[in-house]
């Protein structure tokens, strides 16, 4: 083991130890003739080696020196710091040192394991040189801690929303739920049974509704609205309006039940029309989505009253009593129905006609082939005599069990009829006045792109999942928007329920369409990660953070404009000797760190902390000198 | 190998979730290059000002490799900004007679060891060629190239 | 074996999750992060599970192992987590306290983990030359190594199998952590929760008779093509394993087992449809001039993205082609000879050739509960959940609950959600049962 101490005169005292990870090192680099050239650089106050830094004598060692006061700062020289950084600021920490207070020479994967005899040693002397020279820049950091309060507010009262008001309740977090109707339950409240299991969508939606109601730490407001938004993770502020409705209340003696196809009526005081505030540590948009409504014209759509959406036609099956003759309309037996898949959905450009805004359905929504061969299904079961054709480009049946949907429906004989984008069926009157009312012509490619044409007395329509209007609250939170309109998380793959809001996440099908299993999922997927944020009672942040010099800054705010994310540097006015000035100021929550800031100040006022542009000069001018 | 050590320095500014373990992994597969390549770590290099480059080759620091992450850029937005401040950095290099070639702009993931490989080959062979830049450096701008 | 089972060491923990890829990695850090005390059993040498091994992942594109390494390292480094690599899982039981016992067997890496720094001093000097299944069988490995860049830990296996017995890994090991004699070491965790992210396997190619059983050169599975096209590949590029030409034309054939009763999956296996466009766009970047021809039944582009991805492969002249392919057979000319049913044009028995051809295999389960734990699989071989439209991570045992790919082929995103859903689930039992 090799030491040399020595005695200086500066006001950084760095101690440099260097590895000899047992010959990973030191076959390649001089580690000793190292050690004694690093021992003499200005503000080293003793460099060690030793065969494992990772050791626990190792680590002693460098423990030991701090309490000594012989050092207050380190630089360890060994492998990638991803193995051992974070082992080494421990062992600051241990010493009782700001674990900032450290630096790393990665000499094994990026010196010893590519270099090889006297360049090796030259090299492995230049990164510790460097690693030194900025040790003695560093100053103590503390991690960045904001209280948070142990409040949630989530905002729509679907399936997901009510999810993740159960769980945060269950884990003894306050909930606030602010539902726009009256109603809970969302879009599944409108549906009969679920596919593919069949259950009946309202025992879920009202046992589910119940719990969430019976327990005493949530707070439900419905008919409410958000308007005002303000603050960040760990203690925002909602202005809330309640009332008045425009879905219409239903009368008192409905309340506490589950209304067939409007949802669950909570049982609540008649409180009309007032504004209040909520005080939150976490939001939680659930804020769900809107079905497509299909154009004039569209398959028929407003022109026959035969033409309908799929909600409609489940609620037409639903209310229809049970065992009493054939299924009808207008007092007419359905003998033929026509079901349109991709109504509204997988829309591209080119070849379908943008609405009034100028947008396209690009996107598949995801459920419509399970829910429309679920209900294919029931009317072959109840209506024998009711045969279904199935317009489609392809079945979707990708979850759990959905697949034997698609061939229970074959066997039950729905005939499929395929086509393709570019030539998609026509709904027309039948002229024929013994058969059905309308007709739906096709070029099949299932039969070789022959054009077939089939009577129908009825044509459903599968309409897709649009994004619902939430502009008031991207608006006012600041939600990023994906190209699809729908609310965009902060990875698609990774992160799929954060935002790049700090504190806000996202539940269900404001993010795009999800069924009902998936949107419970993912209202519990929210919740904890809003239970882990509210877990300690307060948010720790890395405390990489840019800082301003408030004696350079000039208040010029070319660091405001170049900044990021928004709202994370403003200028402040200050009172300075009775004299106003105005000075850039950074908001430790919103800041990531990322420079962009650092690089644009014509006064070098802005830096991020551990990470100094003066810190990388010196790096920087170590490298550069010949050894 | 003794071309390659009379060579200039590199610099290259490694991003910490991509890049940085991009040449570490060069590293567990124990390929060689040059020993002239001297690898900083950093959160994202749309930290560094125009005159950050300017100074590294007039400290003597032969070529830079700036290795982002690209579009897995973890701060949405910056490597779009960093992409325009680095056009700039071009510009000031023209004006003051250094060639800009010795500042390139690249994308480095994880386990890119091969394009890490190319990438530092070819400034090796950029730097040994051009010498280093204090030779390079003139006072006046060159003529405008048509 | 009685004595030995009174001096099993016992580790005690709030929850153990099973399975240390992105789904059990996931949910051991939800619940991490509220503060429990969370025991990760892997069956591998590393975590990571099959995401780390990928390319890239649609549809966005991201390097995979870049967006998996983050999540590796976190779960690593998280003071509340503990992982336990090269584990097999014995038996989940109840003891009198309504606790899970679960006997887990270390099995030897013949390296002593605590000396281990993952030098791979050991790997160099061995002699032997093995295909490693960790590149597709496309290149070779050591029969002492670490099993990739970025394994985690970083900790030597020795291949028991192969090994000579040299004795020179033991020589150069700087720590004198190569070990002989290592046995199988039994061991239990304690815990009050438990979540099964056992994941999934493909489908052996071996039993897909149709296709060759394996034997047609230049058939290859899916994940062979996942690591074709990794930028840290067998080749640097891709070439076709027989021969290393660069094939100018390239198959993609779907529901290679799955949709498909006579192979004995009649399920969909849900991320075959997404995988192979992304690996055929990928690969018209890598092979500009190729022919890709994706053969399928239906494209299952359902999630959010997945539509317009599907769009613009079609758009960058990705062919689609209707139909289903009955079998393979190899050909003179070093093609794969291809026979299908055509659902389009003309329709009919159709035969087509391409220098290389990708399956989509099924996906199967990854852990069969049968004799080791009371929980039960559904009719598919997954494991069963019994509210999968209001709480899907819940099983039919109380207590434990599961993740991701374990109740059904998932893509990732999917697989993260219900990761997070099932950590939720098990901090509420969790709650609901009492802290200790």
């Amino acid at each position: 083991m090799k030491r040399v101490t020595k005695v200086v005169s500066s006001d950084s005292r760095v101690g440099v130890y260097i590895c000899h990870c047992g010959g990973n090192i030191s076959d390649h680099v001089d580690v000793n003739a190292v050690c004694e050239k690093i021992s003499n650089l200005d503000g080293v106050r003793t460099a060690k080696t030793n065969s494992f830094m990772c050791s626990d004598p190792g680590q002693e060692m460098i423990i030991e020196d701090l309490r000594s006061g012989e050092i207050d700062r380190v630089v360890v020289a060994s492998c990638a710091p991803s193995l051992h950084e974070a082992t080494f600021r421990n062992a600051l920490s241990r010493a009782g040192v700001n674990p900032y207070l450290y630096e790393h020479a990665n000499i094994r994967e990026q010196v010893s394991w590519v270099h090889h005899g006297e360049a090796a040693t030259l090299k492995a002397e230049r990164l510790i040189a460097a690693a030194v020279a900025k040790a003695r820049l560093l100053k103590p950091l503390d991690p960045i801690r904001i209280e948070a309060k142990r409040h949630a507010t989530i905002i729509g009262g679907g399936i997901a929303g009510l999810k993740a008001a159960k769980d945060l309740s269950s884990r003894g977090i306050e909930v606030v739920l602010i539902e726009k109707s009256p109603f809970l339950g969302g879009w599944t409240a409108m549906l009969d049974t679920l596919a593919p299991t069949g259950e009946k969508a309202a025992d879920l939606v009202s046992s589910l509704a119940r719990e969430v109601l019976e327990h005493p730490l949530v707070t439900i407001h419905s008919c409410s609205q958000v308007t005002g938004f303000e603050g960040s993770v760990g203690s925002f502020r909602l202005e809330v309006q309640k009332g008045p409705s425009d879905s219409g209340v239903p009368p008192v003696k409905d309340r506490g039940i589950f209304i067939p196809f409007r949802g669950y009526l909570p049982e609540e005081d008649e409180q009309p029309c007032k504004a209040f505030v909520v005080e939150t540590g976490v939001i939680v948009i659930a804020t769900g989505f809107k079905p497509y409504h299909p154009k004039n014209g569209e398959y028929g759509f407003a022109e026959f009253e035969e033409v309908v959406t799929l909600p409609r036609f489940i609620r037409m099956l639903a209310e229809r009593d049970a065992g009493e003759g054939p299924l009808s309309i207008g007092g007419k037996e359905i003998k033929n129905i026509a079901m349109i898949h991709c109504v509204g959905s997988r829309h591209i450009p080119g070849i379908h006609e943008e609405d009034e805004s100028g947008k396209l359905n690009e996107h598949c929504s995801r459920n419509c082939c399970s829910a429309t061969l679920h209900a294919a299904r029931l009317v072959r079961d109840r209506f024998p005599g009711t045969h279904v054709f199935e317009f489609y480009r392809d079945i979707r049946t990708y979850g759990r069990f959905q697949e034997d949907l698609y061939s229970k429906a074959s066997e039950s004989n729905v005939i499929f009829l395929r086509f393709e984008p570019e030539s998609p069926p026509v709904v027309s009157r039948n002229p024929r006045a013994d058969g059905s009312s309308l007709k739906v012509a096709v070029n099949d490619t299932l039969t070789f792109g022959e054009r077939v044409e089939v009577p129908a007395d009825l044509v459903v329509l599968s309409v897709g999942m649009q994004p619902s209007d939430v502009s008031d609250l991207i608006e006012m939170m600041k939600l990023p928007v994906g190209a699809d309109g729908f609310l965009q998380e902060i990875h698609p793959k990774l992160r799929p329920v954060e935002l790049s809001v700090a504190g806000i996440v996202l539940a269900g099908t404001c993010q795009a369409p999800m069924d009902t299993g998936e949107a419970s999922a993912a209202g519990s997927a929210a919740a904890v990660k809003a239970s882990a944020i509210l877990a300690k009672g307060y948010v720790e942040l890395d405390p990489f953070i840019a800082e301003v010099d408030l004696e350079k800054c000039r208040g010029n705010g070319e660091c405001v404009k170049a900044c990021l994310r928004q709202g994370a540097l403003y200028l402040k006015d200050f009172d300075l000797h009775g004299e106003k000035v105005r000075k850039a100021q950074v908001d430790p929550v919103l800041c990531t760190g990322c420079g962009a800031c650092v690089a644009v100040c014509p006064e070098n006022a802005v830096d991020i902390r551990g990470w100094t542009i003066s810190q990388y000069e010196a790096m920087v001018e170590a490298i550069a000198r010949e050894s | 190998m003794l071309a390659t050590q009379k060579a200039g320095k590199i610099l290259i500014l490694a991003t910490e979730s991509c890049a940085y373990p991009g040449a570490n992994a060069v590293g567990q597969a124990h390929s060689s290059y040059p020993e002239n390549v001297f690898i900083l770590r950093t959160r994202a290099p749309v930290l560094f000002p125009e005159r950050f480059y300017i100074e590294c080759f007039e400290k003597g620091i032969s070529g830079i490799i700036i290795m982002s992450c690209g579009v897995e850029c973890p701060y949405h937005g910056a490597y779009e900004v960093l992409a325009r401040r680095i056009d700039r950095v071009f510009e000031m290099m023209r004006k003051r007679g250094l060639d800009p070639t010795r500042l390139r702009l690249t994308a480095i993931c994880t386990v890119c060891t091969r394009a890490f490989l190319k990438e530092v080959q070819q400034m090796n062979e950029i730097v040994t060629k051009l010498g280093p830049p204090a030779a390079e450096r003139t006072d006046t701008p060159p003529a405008e190239a048509s | 074996m009685n004595a030995e089972k009174s001096t099993m060491q016992i580790f005690k923990f709030d929850a153990i999750v099973i399975g240390g890829g992105i789904a059990g990695l996931q949910s051991s850090l939800d619940l991490a992060d509220q503060g429990f005390k969370v025991a990760v059993v892997e069956r591998d040498a590393t975590i990571g599970g099959k995401m780390i091994r990928l390319s890239k992942v649609f549809p966005t594109l991201d390097c995979s192992s870049c967006i998996t390494t983050p999540k590796m390292a976190a779960a690593a480094h998280h003071e509340n987590i503990t992982i336990f690599t090269f584990c097999e899982l014995e038996s989940i039981e109840r003891n009198t306290d309504n606790h899970f016992v679960v006997r887990i067997t270390q099995k030897p890496r013949y390296v002593d983990q605590d000396k281990c720094i993952g030098c791979r001093k050991c790997e160099y000097v061995c002699p032997i030359y093995l295909p490693d299944s960790e590149q597709g069988g496309f290149s070779a490995r050591k029969a002492i190594y670490v099993p990739f860049s970025n394994a985690v830990p970083q900790i030597a296996l020795r291949d028991p199998e192969n090994c000579l017995l040299c004795g020179k890994c033991e020589k150069v090991c700087p720590t004198r952590a190569v070990d002989f004699f290592q046995e199988p070491e039994e061991f239990i965790v304690e815990s009050r929760a438990a979540i099964l992210a056992t994941g999934f396997e493909m489908m052996p190619l071996e039993k897909n008779v149709q296709y060759g059983s394996g034997q047609i050169p230049d058939v290859i599975t899916a994940l062979q093509m996942e690591r074709l096209l990794a930028p840290h590949g067998p080749y640097n590029r891709v070439l076709r394993p027989s021969d290393g030409m660069e094939p100018e034309s390239v198959a993609f054939i779907q529901c290679a087992g799955s949709r498909d009763k006579s192979l004995g999956l009649s399920y969909c296996s849900r991320v075959c449809c997404m995988y192979s466009i992304k690996q055929a766009m990928l690969l018209s970047g890598a092979l500009p001039l190729a022919d890709i021809t994706v053969y399928y039944m239906d494209i299952r582009a359902y999630g959010k993205g997945y539509e317009q991805f599907f769009q613009n492969s079609a758009a960058m002249g990705v062919q689609f082609v209707k139909g289903k392919v009955a079998f393979l057979n190899g050909s003179d000319g070093g093609k794969v000879k291809l026979r299908y049913e055509s659902q389009e044009k003309d329709g009919g028995v159709q035969t087509a050739e391409h220098d290389l051809v990708v399956l989509s295999l099924g996906l199967l389960p990854g852990w069969n509960p049968d004799g080791k734990c009371g929980v039960s699989p559904a009719s598919d071989g997954f494991i069963s959940t019994v509210l999968p439209k209001s709480a899907p991570a819940l099983t039919d045992m109380e207590g434990l609950f599961v993740a991701g790919a374990a109740s059904g082929p998932k893509d990732i995103v999917d697989t993260i959600v219900e990761a997070g859903a099932a950590a939720m689930e098990a901090s509420n039992y969790l709650g609901r049962t009492g802290r200790s």
